[in-house]
């Protein structure tokens, strides 16, 4: 709880530890070295990132999505121990993403680390990928105990801490709202590079007209599939103009939908926090995930915090978007406090909830 | 400029908290009325405007709809007082009492921190002077919930913070009763009316979550909660029970074992 620090039963490091982080959990690959050191600092060293990234109109299907993180695998890590000038040696611990996430990456990465883990003999650690995303979230940012809300391609959570475990106080009752935005992106022909959702960004500052869609909080739940085909909808309506038009006209643009896409999800995503805020009295907020880096969802997510005299954390699209390192993050607190996953237990999952975690490092 | 009456209202009032949605005062319409409770939905700025007025409008009529249909059917809800729908401003009977979220254990152990205004808080607050056992709130919490959903209103924001214990001295009990409190359901702002067994049991669920996220060891409690509900929904039960299993199972990426 705000207010009352409690002591937290991760004990000071005795030594300096270093813990290498393997993401792959959907069309991100990435490879991470993080540094706990005596002082208590945390020091990244290295976070490398590659991203399959798929022609206009297409998403990342899970058997390409794999063969491209066999592909560039060694690449990444090799680029990640360089960058860090550390050898696989001296590393503490191997983390890996245990799920959730795509089926055929997941494995693909989990391969890699249970290799490297028998090569150099090293302990491995399976993480829980939300669990990574908020402990980074909490590591750059500072934030103590806050609300978190994880939105990303695959998740749409808000989530907060009590007694050991991560809960999720309100999710998406069906898609996610990255999942929403990308296959809206598909469905007006935007890129996929760097990503779909910056893209949508992007075309959605161009927009003016606010068009009427469903808005569809159930408590702090959000229901997010109706929003999408109501927006589909627009596209075939004989007002629509892809290729836009003059300010005065009555007509609908591709950027006004990409506009009144945003300003209406990520309003209900702004409610739902806001309401688990006031339920449980909490005055910090932290945005994770890949829709986490939107400016435009950041700078909502301000001014309601203002509003209620509160602090907004965020971070930028190193540590918002699936990185190695949050990976190494979660896995070293959770190694630091005696807990490794034994090869024979080392396999990946595509559903493991936030709440299934023992977060055994905090109070 | 001149201002509107429900704003002058609101300026003359008591302010006694800020939830996520609104801004709460304790008015008065004159010197020697009793007390209302005005519910200001105040201009959320991180909206758009349009998106704004549009669910503030809906939001004010639709709730002051639910209580009126909750009233006519003789179900434990604030009184109506004044609506006023383009300003955002319900006002609604004033009720003594606390939120079940105060009576359970857990609900309490918050920082405090918005209610610092709120002598309650540091009353220590407690069950017995209700004149109920905790059972007996559970079951009080099912039965008005049977009876909304009877008349198919769905109250769509289910929390123990949206439930109040009337105190005991500012209650008339029915005749023949000896129970010296009432469970009154508020905050309506999210509801809808609906048919459905699927909505019901998403209601339902929604108060499960609420309770598993604030309170420890709540599966018993809301379980006599159930049990109540059951008693009064009696033949429509099998139904609801039905789609609330379903419900339960399709938050995302729950472990599908067996």
């Amino acid at each position: 709880m705000p207010g009352k620090a409690r002591k937290t039963p991760l004990k000071d490091a005795d030594r300096d530890y270093l813990a290498l982080g393997l993401e792959g959990s959907a069309n991100k690959l990435g490879a991470g070295i993080m540094k706990h050191s005596k002082d208590g600092a945390a020091t990244v060293l290295s976070n490398i990132r590659h991203t399959y990234i798929t022609p206009p109109g297409e998403g990342f299907q899970p058997r390409d999505t794999a063969l491209h993180h066999r592909e560039w695998a060694l690449k990444v890590i090799n680029d990640c121990l360089t960058k860090a000038g550390v050898s696989m040696n001296e590393i503490d611990c191997i983390c890996f993403t245990k799920g959730p996430g795509m089926g055929a990456p997941l494995q693909s990465v989990a391969l890699v680390a249970r290799t490297l883990s028998l090569m150099f003999n090293k302990p491995l650690v399976g993480v829980n990928h939300c669990v990574g995303h908020i402990e980074m979230g909490r590591e750059i940012t500072g934030a103590q105990n806050p609300v978190v809300l994880y939105v990303s391609g695959g998740n749409t959570q808000v989530i907060a801490y009590s007694r050991q475990c991560y809960r999720i106080f309100g999710e998406t009752l069906d898609i996610a709202v990255g999942n929403c935005l990308d296959r809206f992106a598909r469905i007006i022909n935007l890129s996929n590079d760097p990503s779909p959702g910056y893209n949508i960004e992007q075309e959605a500052k161009k927009g003016h007209r606010l068009l009427p869609l469903p808005y569809a909080t159930k408590g702090m739940d959000v229901s997010l599939s109706g929003i999408l085909s109501a927006i589909e909808a627009y596209t075939v309506d004989k007002r629509f103009r892809p290729e836009g038009g003059t300010k005065d006209e009555d007509i609908i643009t591709p950027q006004d939908l990409c506009f009144s896409l945003q300003e209406t999800v990520f309003a209900m995503l702004v409610e739902i926090t806001e309401r688990a805020m006031a339920h449980i009295g909490s005055k910090e907020v932290l945005i994770v995930g890949g829709v986490g880096s939107n400016e435009r969802l950041q700078q909502m997510m301000g001014i309601m915090a203002q509003e209620r005299e509160a602090r907004v954390f965020a971070t930028d699209e190193r540590f918002c978007i699936d990185n190695g390192i949050m990976i190494a993050q979660a896995g070293l607190l959770s190694y630091r406090m005696g807990y490794k996953t034994p090869l024979a237990k080392s396999s990946c999952t595509q559903r493991f909830r936030t709440d299934e975690v023992h977060v055994a490092w905090r109070a | 400029m001149t201002i509107s009456i429900s704003q002058s209202l609101i300026q003359s009032s008591l302010p006694i908290s800020q939830g996520a949605e609104a801004k709460v005062y304790k008015a008065q319409l004159t010197p020697d009325s009793p007390p209302i409770l005005l519910k200001y939905r105040f201009q959320k700025n991180y909206r758009h405007p349009f998106l704004d007025a549009n669910l503030t409008r809906s939001r004010i009529a639709g709730e002051a709809r639910a209580l009126l249909k909750c009233l006519r059917s003789g179900i434990n809800v604030p009184g109506i007082r004044m609506v006023d729908a383009t300003e955002g401003v319900l006002g609604i009977e004033w009720i003594e009492g606390h939120s079940v979220r105060k009576l359970l254990p857990g609900g309490a152990e918050d920082d405090g921190s918005d209610d610092v205004d709120n002598v309650d808080v540091i009353d220590s607050v407690n069950l017995n002077e209700y004149g109920v056992s905790v059972d007996e709130l559970m079951k009080l919490i099912g039965v008005e919930i049977a009876k909304m959903h009877q008349v198919d209103v769905i109250h769509g924001d289910l929390t123990t913070s949206n439930m109040i214990l009337r105190q005991p001295g500012s209650f008339v009990p029915p005749q023949n009763h000896d129970i010296k409190t009432a469970l009154v359901l508020i905050d309506f702002g999210l509801s809808y009316q609906s048919t459905l067994a699927e909505d019901k049991a998403v209601d339902l669920y929604v108060l499960e979550r609420a309770f598993s996220s604030t309170h420890p060891d709540s599966e018993p409690m809301f379980a006599k909660v159930l049990a109540g509900y059951a008693e009064i929904m009696a033949g429509d039960w099998p139904a609801i029970k039905h789609r609330l299993d379903d419900v339960r199972l399709r938050g995302r990426k729950r472990s599908m074992v067996g």
